[in-house]
C-alpha cells in the first residue's frame, strides 16, 4: 500500500462526526497525513446555510489545537450532494483520498438497518478504504 | 388535445412536518390543471398497480424489501433530506403506479398528452438507493416499461436539480436518451457537461449545467444548441419529462430564474421531438413554491395542448458570451475521450 496521504473525514455536527474528526486528526498526527473534513450539503440545506463554505468550523479548529494538529493540513470541503455519495466521490480525483473516515451514527439516523444509515451505505459501496469510528472513541 | 392524468391517491400519509416535499404540492399542481377549464378533454385515469416485476426493471429488489420493510417498521430519516413514513412504501409504488397508466392510456388512444400528478418525487433515487425526497424512481420505471415493448425514449429533465438517479439507472443504455438541464453547482453534485453517458451509451446522456441566476434565454439557446441535434439523430419514439418547477426564480431550492413562460416556452421546443399525438408524458418532479407551481403548470400545458400562454414574461439575462460554446465544448471533448479510449482498447 502506498503511504497515507490524505484522510477524508465526514462531518454533519453530530457527537459521532466529531468522534471520526477526533480520531483522523489523531492518526494523521502519526501518519504525517493530510486531513479533509467532507460536509455534504443536501436538498434542505440549501433553505439554511448551516456551514459557510470557506469557515473551517470552530469546533474542528479547537479540535486541532487541542491535538496539536499541523493547520496547513486540515482542510475544510464542502460539496454538493447527500451525505453518501460526496464521502463515495472523495475516493476519486480530485480529493483522492487514500482513507474514508465516519462515525458510526450520524444525524437522525437508525440503528441496525442499512436504510438510513449513511455509515452502512458507504460501506457497501465505497472503494476505498473506510474506519467507522464508535462515538465512544470521544468519551475515552 | 386530450389531457390525460392519474386519478388523485391518497398521499396524506406521507409527509413530515415542516418538510418542503409536502401534499399541498400536489393541490396546487391539480388547481394549475384546473384553470385551463378543459372540461371533457380531461381524461382522468384510475389507479393501477405497480407489479414487482416493473419495478425491479430499474431498481434492486434487496432495496424495494428494505425499504417496504423500513416503512413497515415506522419509518424515519433515510439522509438529511429524505424522509419514509409507514405509509411511503404503499404511496410510492402509487406513484410509480400512475405514470403506468396514464401511458396505457396515450398508447390506448393514440392522442392526447399526459401530466402524471406524483409525489413523492423520483428523478434523485437510484438502483438502491433513496435520496433527495426520492423513494422510487417513477419516470425510469416508465421508461423500463416502454423500453422493454422496443420504444425508444427521450427523457427530458428540467427540474432545477440533476436527476441523478434516472442518468444512472440508463447510463449505459443506448435505446434511452437523457436530457437534463439543471443549475450547478447545487445538489447532487452531479451533472456535468463532461458526464455523456457510458460505454455503450454514448452521448445519449447530454447535461446542459447552467450558472445561479441563468434566466429561460440561456435555457432555451443551450437546449436548441445543444441537445436538439442529439435529439434529432436519436429519433424519439416516446417523449417522458421529468417536469420539476423548482427552476421557477420564486421557488425557495434553487437559484435560476426562470418564469412560468419558460417552462412553456422549453416545453414547446421539447413538444416538437414527439414523433406522433400521445407519445408525450410529463412526470411532476419538485416545485416547492405553491403559487409558482401552480402557474407553472398551467403555462407549461397550455403550451404542449396547443394554446397561447400569457402569464408572465420570459426571462431575458446579462448576454454570457460563450456559455453555450464551453458546455458544449466539454461536452464533445468527453465523448471524443470515450471514443479514444475505445479504440485503444480494441487494438
Ligand atoms: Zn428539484
Amino acid at each position: 500500500m502506498n503511504t497515507l496521504r490524505t484522510i477524508a473525514v465526514g462531518y454533519d455536527g453530530s457527537s459521532g462526526s466529531e468522534a471520526a474528526v477526533r480520531w483522523s486528526l489523531t492518526l494523521a498526527n502519526a501518519t504525517h497525513s493530510t486531513v479533509i473534513v467532507l460536509h455534504a450539503i443536501g436538498l434542505l440545506e440549501h433553505l439554511y446555510t448551516a456551514y459557510p463554505r470557506d469557515v473551517t468550523p470552530p469546533a474542528i479548529v479547537a479540535m486541532a489545537k487541542e491535538l496539536a494538529f499541523d493547520e496547513q493540513r486540515l482542510h475544510w470541503h464542502v460539496d454538493d450532494g447527500d451525505a453518501c455519495s460526496v464521502l463515495l466521490r472523495a475516493g476519486s480525483s480530485p480529493l483522492d483520498a487514500d482513507l474514508l473516515v465516519v462515525g458510526s451514527r450520524g444525524r437522525g439516523q437508525r440503528t441496525g438497518m442499512l436504510l438510513g444509515s449513511t455509515t452502512l451505505e458507504v460501506a457497501e459501496h465505497t472503494l476505498t478504504p473506510l474506519v467507522i469510528v464508535p462515538s465512544r472513541f470521544e468519551e475515552d | 388535445m386530450v389531457l390525460v392524468v392519474n386519478q388523485a391517491y391518497d398521499d396524506s400519509g406521507h409527509e413530515d412536518s415542516g418538510h418542503p416535499e409536502r401534499p399541498e404540492r400536489v393541490s396546487a399542481v391539480r388547481a394549475g390543471i384546473d384553470d385551463l377549464h378543459l372540461g371533457s378533454d380531461l381524461i382522468v385515469v384510475p389507479d393501477r398497480v405497480v407489479t414487482r416485476e416493473e419495478l425491479t426493471r430499474v431498481h434492486d429488489s434487496g432495496y424495494l424489501e428494505e425499504l417496504a420493510a423500513y416503512c413497515y417498521e415506522g419509518g424515519g430519516d433515510l439522509d438529511q433530506d429524505t424522509y419514509a413514513t409507514f405509509s411511503s412504501w404503499p404511496v410510492a409504488k402509487q406513484a410509480a403506479g400512475a405514470g403506468l397508466a396514464v401511458i396505457e392510456e396515450l398508447h390506448r388512444r393514440g392522442d392526447g398528452v399526459g401530466f402524471v400528478v406524483t409525489r413523492p418525487p423520483g428523478h434523485h433515487a437510484l438502483r438502491d438507493r433513496a435520496m433527495g425526497f426520492c423513494l422510487l424512481n417513477n419516470i425510469a420505471v416508465a421508461a423500463a416499461a416502454l423500453r422493454s415493448l422496443g420504444e425508444r425514449v427521450l427523457i427530458v429533465d428540467w427540474d432545477v436539480h440533476h436527476g441523478n438517479g434516472t442518468q444512472e439507472i440508463f447510463w449505459n443504455d443506448a435505446e434511452v436518451l437523457y436530457v437534463s438541464t439543471h443549475q450547478w453547482p447545487l445538489f447532487p453534485g452531479s451533472g456535468a457537461a463532461s458526464e455523456v453517458g457510458g460505454r455503450l451509451a454514448i452521448d445519449r446522456t447530454v447535461n446542459i449545467p447552467l450558472s445561479p441566476g441563468a434566466t429561460g434565454d440561456i435555457l432555451r439557446q443551450a437546449f436548441d444548441d445543444i441537445a436538439a441535434p442529439v435529439i434529432d439523430s436519436f429519433s424519439p419514439t416516446w417523449v417522458l419529462v421529468s417536469a420539476g418547477f423548482d427552476a421557477h426564480r420564486a421557488d425557495p431550492m434553487g437559484d435560476l430564474h426562470l418564469t412560468s413562460n419558460d417552462f412553456a416556452a422549453v416545453a414547446s421546443s421539447v413538444a416538437n421531438f414527439v414523433p406522433r399525438p400521445g407519445r408525450l408524458a410529463m412526470f411532476l418532479e419538485g416545485g416547492y413554491d405553491l403559487d409558482a407551481l401552480r402557474s407553472s403548470v398551467h403555462a407549461t400545458l397550455r403550451s404542449v395542448l396547443g394554446e397561447a400562454v400569457a402569464t408572465e414574461q420570459s426571462s431575458r439575462g446579462e448576454p454570457r458570451g460563450d456559455y453555450v460554446t464551453r458546455v458544449q465544448r466539454d461536452r464533445l471533448a468527453a465523448i471524443e475521450a470515450l471514443y479514444s479510449s475505445h479504440d485503444e482498447e480494441s487494438t
